[in-house]
């Protein structure tokens, strides 16, 4: 199997090693902590870690369109992080606290 | 070589500036984590050869989303974010075993899998060749991915009314109406009461 293009220096799977990482990070974060702050950076942190396979992979696959997806991605984080960021402003405003646990009115 | 070893150590820095990110008390200094960590992930970017993603990554993500992130939590009133108040202990032993689970799976299905490179073409010879890797970025952007391109520009719109939305205060809801006009000094106490 011709794995990897000669002209790689690096493998792609250490490419994926590393965005499984960092993609695990983000997700303990979401899962782990109560602020609503932390919970919004490990978001982007795990869209970070797949923008990291896509790069990987267009550079692999010698194909660009996987760099413009990740121009996409970053486009609907920024989406993401004005609308969360908004919402986090609306509920301090009404609870002065960020803390999840206590967003629990709805009895969800 | 070098790359390799380059690799390893932005590799390990993003993932020790993620670990940091997540175990701060402070928000601040877990923002500041995060930027670190963008970074790095920008110097991977452009050890892959993707140049213009690493300058977008480090202007538009480290930068202006950033910078958001900042303004919102100084804006917000960080005292009260003292202590974690958690009402479900248990959830976080049961997650950290679940996120190591998955991360140990993701581990057992990598080793095993091999990758065939499909063979686009554009190696970074034929990159060079056609003009530098910014131009052939916006080439494949504004021909192949013309319509995705316009429908980003869509989502932001509905993004930023979105936001302006939220954040607008009902004029009805609160109840509280203003004790100082909008041209003269008011006093601390005044807007403390309002805010």
């Amino acid at each position: 199997m011709g794995a990897t293009p000669a002209d790689m220096p690096i493998p792609v799977d250490w490419y994926l090693y590393l965005s499984a990482a960092l993609f695990i990070v983000g997700a303990a974060g979401v899962l782990m902590r109560r602020n609503l702050f932390i919970i919004l950076f490990s978001l982007e942190l795990m869209m970070n870690a797949v923008n990291i396979n896509l790069v990987g992979f267009s550079r692999f696959h010698e194909n660009l369109v996987g760099q413009n997806f990740v121009l996409f991605t970053m486009a609907v984080a920024a989406a993401e992080a004005a609308v969360g960021l908004a919402i986090a402003t609306a509920l301090f405003r009404n609870r002065q606290t960020l803390m999840v646990d206590l967003f629990d009115r709805m009895k969800g | 070589m070098v790359d390799k070893i380059l690799f390893v150590i932005f590799a390990v820095l993003a993932v020790a500036g993620g670990l940091g990110t997540i175990t701060r008390k402070n928000v601040v200094h877990a923002l500041l984590l995060l930027v670190f960590t963008f970074i790095n992930i920008a110097a991977i970017f452009f050890l892959t050869q993707a140049y213009f993603l690493a300058v977008v990554q480090i202007l538009v993500y480290a930068g202006a989303i950033m910078v958001l992130f900042v303004f919102v939590v100084m804006l917000l009133n960080l005292r009260t974010f003292k202590q974690e108040e958690q009402t479900h202990r248990g959830q976080r032993w049961v997650a950290l075993v679940l996120s190591l689970l998955v991360l140990a799976e993701f581990v057992v299905v990598l080793a095993g899998i091999s990758f065939t490179s499909a063979r686009g073409g554009f190696t970074p010879e034929a990159i060079a060749t056609a003009g530098g890797s910014t131009k052939v970025f916006a080439d494949a952007l504004f021909n192949q991915m013309l319509l995705p391109f316009e429908v980003a520009s869509v989502v932001l719109l509905v993004a930023m009314v979105g936001a302006i939305i939220l954040v607008k205060r009902e004029k009805s809801a609160g109840g509280t109406t203003r004790t100082w006009e909008p041209g003269d000094q008011p006093s601390p106490e005044a807007v403390e009461e309002e805010v």
